[in-house]
């Protein structure tokens, strides 16, 4: 590999984009004077993808969704599930071909330009705040049910200040160093697997009438195609884990083999699981039963079938999902911030790690103040839809990035994996994300708007000078 | 020729003792300089920042060993994960044997540990390069419940050792725990050799039996590499 045309250009203060050329191994990335070990295996990857995806669509999303579509809400997560491969299979092609910290952010930057790397960049950064507020408010309401489960019922009046005292928990807990928290990411991705293949394959049984009682049919979409569609919007919130896999790409060994596996299995399998949870749900309870649930309606479906185990088997799992997310979206922010920091479209002490705990600490900051702001308001659907509009931005372009590349292809592109169905699947990848934003609520689409053109304003004026397209160090 | 990996954790300020460039002299010397980080923080984030800070004490350390008359190249990693690029490394420059710093004067006498399902001959071979023809007194140590059977092994090491013209004085421990043995018999010594072991329920409860040699002596251990174990696979 090597480089080829340097970024170049410096911003307001003088800064210019930092990189080297590089030579990257199966074990680590060589730069000029040193090295940078590549640690990441497939199942660290899976426990990435898995461990972000897996708390919404399963834990916080059934009832919400359910009271939207009816039991056509599997459909919606269904729709979102084939959105989200349209996009992994793209990303892992640009994965494999750039595998840097850094994500879609740096594909976008170096196949299409500044002006939409620095939009992208930046929205990240707000569309993993408002993710990550969105699994803190969902944890709230867990935290609760816990908490009612074991006999103290303290009411939803607890559940903001219960986020805002995980939240504030996660950003020192991050800053003061998490040793040894991916093994423990994969223990509870393992674990939650095992509640939820257990629980649901009971559940399943029961759905299609094997055990148990019958259950009584419903319409499958009562509510016509419609919502189905706008349910797919809300929920896509579920399928943003994957993108996470690609900003520890420069971490990940033998990177040509396990990128697309980690993305596209990861999908796969959250997919699976969220599209059979809600036909299990769906089969427990009605739909408006479900609805007036709220965002634990998963803990009346465990009681409903496996009695009280089964509803602490979902409360201590939706407890760990939660949290799971929302730690691996705070780390994803601030791996955010670092790379457009690195390319000078933020001060460069925005990425300042400290050595005595090793932390990107003002990173982190700039993660968790907005986050604790937004979980404050507590507008489940609306952090879910602003994080979705964000990233789909960021899908669609990946997309189109895929599409630009590959059609005057520079010497430097050469991917290990290559998208199957070209240009097809990348050409649908894009109108799908496209698409689904349309589908979102109005207040949504706004504050997304709104944020994407606060980033450009900020690119227009702090970093004009910057160049980084083709640019691939 | 014999190359020894010095992994130093560059940037919590490890330095090497002022014997271990004399004693690896007549070797080529690998210094690894790494820094683990914590998961959340990109190893690049951290090059940004402190990659000249590094080089500049890498190149001080090189410098020590040039000093005592050797010769020295280093490496510079940022990772996640020590033992893994301790491994990488040492595979990669096909390094003979691991040093574990520690805190030592001039290096008189060498204390050589054979306990163990270690690769003796490799470890002699070792030791034979790297007395040379010095004034280094070493003693060959073994903790065996076999007693004639480590008797044998010590003796079999000594008349190889002997044929590089370096007398070895022998010490065999039975009935003791050869940990306890071997540290106890280090403090008599300036410096450790001892094989690489495979990982075993010990090690992984209790850390790296090298390791623990280091922490309990504060000597400098030279750790030879088990390579024919590694290929064959069937460790232990």
């Amino acid at each position: 590999m090597g480089d080829t045309s340097p970024a170049g250009g410096t911003n307001i203060e003088g800064e210019s984009p930092q990189g080297e050329p590089t030579v990257d191994t199966d074990e680590a990335t060589i730069t000029d004077d040193a090295e940078l070990e590549r640690t990441l295996g497939l199942s660290g990857g899976l426990a990435i993808g898995i461990g972000t995806m897996i708390g919404a669509g399963i834990f916080v999303f059934p009832g919400l969704a359910a009271g939207r579509a009816g039991p056509a809400a599997a459909a919606s997560f269904l729709i979102g599930a084939i959105v989200a491969l349209l996009v992994a299979l793209p990303a892992s092609e640009l994965a494999t071909a750039m595998p840097k910290s850094g994500g879609g952010y740096y594909y976008i930057s170096r196949g299409l330009g500044t002006l939409p790397g620095a939009v992208v960049g930046l929205s990240l950064w707000f569309g993993l705040v408002f993710a990550s507020a969105f699994y803190l408010v969902g944890f709230g309401y867990y935290a609760v049910d816990t908490l009612a489960e074991l006999g103290v019922a303290v009411g939803d009046g607890l559940v903001i200040p219960l986020a805002l005292l995980f939240g504030a928990a996660f950003t020192v807990l991050n800053v003061t160093g998490t040793e040894n928290a991916a093994k423990l990411q994969n223990g509870i991705v393992a674990l939650l697997l095992s509640i939820l293949a257990a629980f649901l394959g009971y559940g399943g049984l029961d759905a299609i009438g094997l055990v148990g009682d019958p259950s009584t049919p419903e319409q499958f979409a009562p509510f016509g195609p419609l919502p189905v569609l706008s349910t797919a919007a809300l929920v896509f919130t579920s399928y943003l884990g994957f993108a996470q896999v690609a900003t520890v790409a420069g971490e990940m060994k033998d990177p040509g083999r396990n990128l697309p596996l980690s993305m596209v299995g990861s999908v796969l399998v959250v997919g699976v699981l969220y599209v059979v949870t809600i036909l299990v749900a769906t089969s427990a309870f009605s739909s408006e039963d479900l609805s007036t649930f709220g965002e634990t309606a998963m803990v009346e479906v465990g009681r409903h079938y496996l009695g009280s185990i089964g509803a602490f088997a979902i409360v201590f799992g939706g407890l760990l999902a939660t949290v799971s997310s929302a730690n691996a979206s705070v780390l994803s922010t601030s791996r955010a911030i670092y790379a457009v920091s690195k390319d000078a479209l933020l001060p460069r002490r925005a990425s300042r790690i400290n050595l005595r705990y090793g932390t990107p600490h003002v990173a982190l900051g700039m993660a968790g103040g907005p986050i604790l702001v937004l979980v404050a308001t507590g507008r489940v659907e609306l952090l879910a839809e602003v994080a979705s509009f964000l990233h789909l931005i960021m899908y669609g372009l990946i997309c189109v990035a895929l599409l630009a590349l590959r059609r005057n292809e520079p010497a430097w592109y050469d991917p290990d994996f290559r998208v199957p169905g070209y240009p097809v699947v990348p050409v649908l990848g894009t109108v799908a994300s496209f698409a689904l934003i349309g589908f979102m609520q109005p207040v949504s689409q706004l504050t997304g708007i709104a944020i994407m053109i606060a980033t450009a304003g900020w690119y227009a004026y702090y970093a004009r000078d910057v160049n980084l397209k083709g640019a691939f160090q | 020729m014999t190359r020894v990996l010095v992994p130093v954790a560059i940037l919590e300020g490890e330095s090497v003792s002022t014997g271990l460039p004399t004693l690896l002299e007549p070797v080529d010397v690998t210094v690894l300089g790494y820094h683990v980080l914590p998961e959340q923080t990109p190893p690049d984030q951290a090059r940004l920042q402190y990659e000249d800070r590094a080089i500049a004490a890498l190149d001080d350390l090189v410098a020590q060993f040039e000093a005592a008359g050797g010769t020295a190249d280093h490496r510079l990693v940022f990772t996640h994960d020590r033992e893994q690029t301790i491994d990488r490394i040492a595979e990669e420059t096909a390094a003979d044997a691991s040093a574990i710093t520690g805190v030592t004067g001039a290096v008189d006498r060498l204390l050589v540990s054979l306990t163990g399902d270690v690769a003796i001959d490799r470890i002699t071979s070792f030791v034979a390069e790297l007395v040379g023809d010095r004034e280094i007194d070493v003693t060959l140590f073994l903790a065996t419940d076999d007693e004639p059977g480590g008797q044998e092994s010590l003796e079999a090491a000594a008349a190889a050792l002997s044929e590089h013209d370096i007398d070895a004085g022998t010490e065999l421990v039975a009935d003791e725990s050869p940990f306890e043995a071997l540290v106890d018999a280090a403090a008599d010594h300036d410096a450790i050799v001892v094989g690489e072991r495979a990982p075993s329920l010990q090690s992984f409860l209790f850390g790296d039996a090298a390791e623990r040699v280091a922490a309990e002596s504060v000597g400098p251990v030279l750790v030879v590499r088990s390579l024919d174990e590694r290929d064959g696979g069937a460790a232990l």
